[in-house]
């Protein structure tokens, strides 16, 4: 009898220090959240709001400062903004350039990631390991210094028009168009899609591949079947993070790409600082966090379908 | 078995030195013109060599300027970012608290606004806030871009010390601080060393926001090189490159090991 | 012959792994490699399946050189020991997948998996994940995936480490029923005596890369042929010296009697000599006695004529094994 009651208090204990922890927990994240809900969450609301037409309280510098701002006609607000936008030329024009951008340079990442991954995966060796090494030097070079030596390197007098000039070809100035924005988004974003790709093949265990071959498999088949699906939540992390950063990318647009059209992060920026139309400038931010969101959900998705399908959550 | 045949030898062999120039051929060529006293286009040879662009570029004000402030803000965000970060990243790793998925997911998703965009927001609160070209401001703004790495990397690394390593000593007798500072600290050490590695490079390399909100009055050597290509020769700007990305590659460097080791990679898991 | 293995020498980190190796396996017999962990036994295997390539030798698969083959043309097929199965392929799907590579038809590969899993009897685990099925349910799938093959030969790696020892025997059983019934030629390799005597037609004792010796498991153990393989299966009792009138004597060579070989009882026998009981350990359906006689300890296996500690009673040697430089001697 006595230990039945026993039980019950540890029970009820356990539950307690259950709650407790949490409590705990929830406090322990706040600083950072609360860092991230000053400065990331408000700007956004406001920013929204500054987009949709309400010019006062926190809004009412900016709008002094800025040129063609719209105020709101409705108590939600006024789509000028958004409508002027949508409809300029410019924008339109640098929206199509992003996102062609965008895709070309995540697939053409992805594709090389994967290359190099499974050729790691399933030859091995020196020559693998050197590819994958190269590929991670990126990573070590400030953004800023990759856009200017892509620049110098593809340029009008760069290496590369050096070196064809020797044999009397004359190699096109890549600079200032958007295969040089290609270039420089490609060889920023590999070492991240690398070090996740190569890790998550070299994690399929020995066992899953010779089985395969066992049961007679070849390669092509074992990469179909077996690496690329097991690999599928470090594809497609890779993919979402390559995807959002080339997207809103500004650095690489600007030292590499044309004046116009540009990619939107270079767009926001001058609607920002030079033309002083900061309202347009925060509309066209949010046309692009939409766009990110919506591949960020995917890889969010991915991850909880993944987790669920292995029995973790 | 797996041997190769002939052609695809020769295929291999030709990308890897495809991937050698593509890689490392812009690198070189801009590195190397530091060193250069004259390079006319289309030689594929300096005409000499020279080391008097480092004076000049220690020597100009503005640069040495932009120098001090790199190197005085980024040690105090990443300071800042382990002192706010840390105790969440240890919550999120080893407690299981209501909301604690939320929680990383939103700190994901607030890194993946574009960085542009959200500055031209976070420019417009500063405006009100009398935060624009003010070291509190850039200081906050790279704070911002070091979140994602101080929470995410050194929880997977708390979450990653086995439980019975602490629970054999605090059955030796430890009391729950010593375990934590002799055993979790220290195993969790690789992963908090990545991620102030790659937070220290995040403040000292962070450019778009600092940009926004620093100039024309603050200006440290990312934001520096913005004006800098355009008003200096290439090879000011080759040797401010190599300056800005000596700290990049010592640091990365030293942590290559944890990197590729897939401390990185591990951190960005939802678990 | 099932499998024919001639000469195999393998190198591995500077160290000679297996060294000049020969096996033969008849048609439809299930033998197991048996040994330490570094023995060879499962580098073996995978020179056998394919996964390594011999520096030196041959390997003869129901007849066919198969030694330059890789693991995806040769007709082994492998259940690996910790089943390597799929994770993201239910249990119908991995047993299809070999005859999905082959080209078959969607109605014939699962006219196939179904006959498997009914052999297996995991039919109803059909679209289950691995993730979702026991160890033991995993190792069956992992057999069936085989067994779809219509192998030449089957190799088994650790079949029963994983398992707990419950489920060991019944598993043991159902693997010699299955290999009996279809009458596949079978290679195991294990670290334990148990599991390869119980099952096998011969067992290949290895050691240090080297086959000691292969025979059924009743001559290896009523004459094991070295001086390794009569200490390695089961117990022995060993001496320096030789056999002379019913006790060890000293002289060159090293004599080893087996604990059933000794009879124990309260009076003298016959060629018996004395000695006094130290301990007597319960072993379940038999006891452990261990005498001490005046040329030495003896450990007696005996179910009958249970002394106590202290008791004086008399001991005959029934057999002995002799030894000379390892080998064994008539």
């Amino acid at each position: 009898m006595i230990s039945v009651g026993r039980k019950k208090s540890r029970e009820g204990s356990r539950s307690n220090i259950v709650a407790r922890s949490s409590l705990l927990g929830l406090a322990l994240s706040l600083p950072p959240l609360l860092l991230v809900f000053i400065f990331v969450g408000i700007p956004i609301c406001i920013g929204l709001t500054f987009s949709l037409g309400f010019t006062h309280g926190p809004n009412r510098v900016i709008s002094l400062i800025g040129q063609q701002i719209h105020v709101k006609n409705h108590w939600w607000g006024t789509l000028a903004a958004y409508s002027d936008v949508v409809h300029d030329s410019r924008f339109l024009g640098d929206l199509g350039l992003t996102l062609f951008v965008t895709v070309l340079s995540t697939v053409l990442v992805i594709v090389m990631a994967l290359a190099i991954s499974i050729y790691q995966r399933l030859i091995g060796g020196k020559q693998a390991s050197v590819l994958v090494t190269l590929s991670i030097v990126p990573l070590f070079v400030p953004v800023v210094i990759s856009a200017w030596a892509i620049h110098t390197f593809y340029g009008g007098d760069g290496f590369m028009r050096s070196l064809f000039s020797q044999f009397g070809i004359n190699f096109p100035t890549l600079t200032s168009t958007p295969a040089a924005i290609v270039i420089g988004s490609v060889w920023t974003a590999l070492p991240f899609s690398i070090l996740m790709i190569s890790s998550g093949m070299q994690a399929i265990p020995d066992a899953l591949v010779e089985a395969a071959r066992d049961c007679g498999a070849p390669s092509s088949k074992i990469i179909v079947n077996i690496l690329l699906p097991l690999a599928k939540t470090p594809i497609i992390i890779a993919m979402s993070f390559t995807a959002i950063g080339i997207l809103g990318s500004f650095t690489i647009p600007l030292f590499l790409g044309p004046n116009q059209p540009t990619m939107l992060g270079v767009e926001i920026s001058n609607f920002f600082s030079s033309y002083n139309r900061p309202q347009q400038s925060l509309v066209m931010a949010f046309i692009v966090f939409l766009a990110a969101s919506s591949i960020a959900i995917l890889y969010v998705w991915s991850n909880v379908k993944s987790a669920r399908e292995s029995g973790r959550i | 078995m797996n041997k190769l045949l002939n052609p695809a030898r020769l295929a291999l062999n030709a990308a890897v030195i495809l991937m050698i120039f593509f890689i490392l051929g812009p690198i070189v060529w801009l590195a190397v013109h530091a060193f250069t006293s004259n390079w006319q286009y289309p030689d594929l040879y300096p005409s000499g060599f020279t080391l008097h662009w480092w004076s000049q570029v220690f020597l100009d004000s503005a640069l040495a300027s932009a120098m001090k402030n790199s190197l005085i803000t980024s040690p105090i965000v990443v300071l800042c970012s382990m002192i706010v970060c840390l105790p969440a990243a240890y919550a999120v790793g080893r407690i299981k608290f209501w909301g604690r998925r939320a929680f990383m997911i939103g700190i994901f998703s607030a890194n993946s606004f574009p960085k542009i965009g959200l500055f031209a927001a976070i420019a417009t609160l500063y405006y009100s806030l009398n935060l624009m070209g003010t070291f509190l401001g850039v200081i906050i703004i790279q704070l911002l871009g070091t979140i994602i790495y101080m929470t995410w990397i050194p929880a997977a690394a708390f979450a990653g010390v086995p439980r019975n390593l602490e629970e054999a000593a605090r059955d030796a007798g430890a009391s729950k601080f010593t375990v934590f500072r002799t055993i979790t600290l220290r195993m969790a050490l690789p992963g908090i060393l990545v991620a102030i590695v790659m937070s220290f490079l995040a403040a000292f390399d962070e450019a778009q926001g600092t940009y926004l909100v620093g100039a024309p009055t603050i200006f440290t050597m990312p934001t520096e090189m913005y004006s800098l290509v355009q008003n200096y020769p290439i090879q000011v700007a080759a040797v401010f490159s190599i300056l800005l990305a000596l700290p990049s590659v010592l640091l990365l460097g030293l942590a290559r090991k944890h990197i590729m080791g897939g401390q990185l990679a591990d951190g960005f898991q939802l678990k | 012959m099932g499998l024919d293995l001639r000469g195999l020498k393998k190198t591995l980190g500077g160290r000679v792994i297996i060294d000049e190796l020969d096996l033969r396996v008849t048609n439809g017999e299930m033998v197991s490699l048996l040994g330490p962990s570094g023995c060879g036994k499962t580098t073996t295997l995978r020179m056998i399946a394919g996964f390594l390539e011999v520096d030196a030798g041959q390997i003869l698969l129901a007849g066919r050189d198969v030694t330059n083959l890789g693991p995806d043309k040769r007709p082994s097929a492998m259940v690996f020991q910790n089943y390597a199965l799929w994770p993201h392929m239910s249990a119908a799907k991995n047993v299809g997948y070999p005859l999905k590579i082959k080209g078959l038809s969607k109605v014939q590969i699962n006219e196939k998996v179904e006959a498997a899993l009914e052999l297996v009897k995991l039919i109803h685990h059909k679209n289950s994940r691995p993730g979702q099925i026991s160890g033991g349910e995993q190792q069956r799938v992992a057999l069936a995936r085989a067994l779809v093959q219509e192998p030449d030969i089957l190799l088994l790696d650790e079949p029963l480490s994983n398992l707990d020892a419950k489920l060991r025997e019944k598993v043991r059983e159902d693997i010699r029923e299955l290999q009996r019934r279809l009458g596949i030629t079978t290679v195991i390799v294990t670290h334990d005596q148990e599991e390869a005597l119980s099952i096998s037609d011969r067992v290949a004792v290895m050691s240090a890369g080297k086959i000691e010796q292969f025979s059924s498991p009743r001559d290896l153990y009523l004459r094991p042929a070295t001086e390794y393989v009569a200490n390695f299966i089961g117990s022995i009792n060993r001496f320096e010296g030789e056999l002379q009138d019913g006790e060890i004597a000293p002289g060159s060579g090293v004599t080893g009697i087996r604990p059933e070989d000794l009879l124990i009882s309260m009076s003298p026998v016959e060629g018996s000599q004395p000695g006094v009981v130290e301990l007597v350990i319960p072993r379940g359906h038999f006891f452990e006695v261990v005498v001490i006689r005046r040329d030495g300890k003896f450990r007696i296996f005996t179910s009958e004529n249970i002394p106590v500690a202290g008791d004086n009673v008399h001991v005959k040697i029934k057999r002995a094994l002799r030894y000379r430089n390892g080998k064994l001697i008539e």
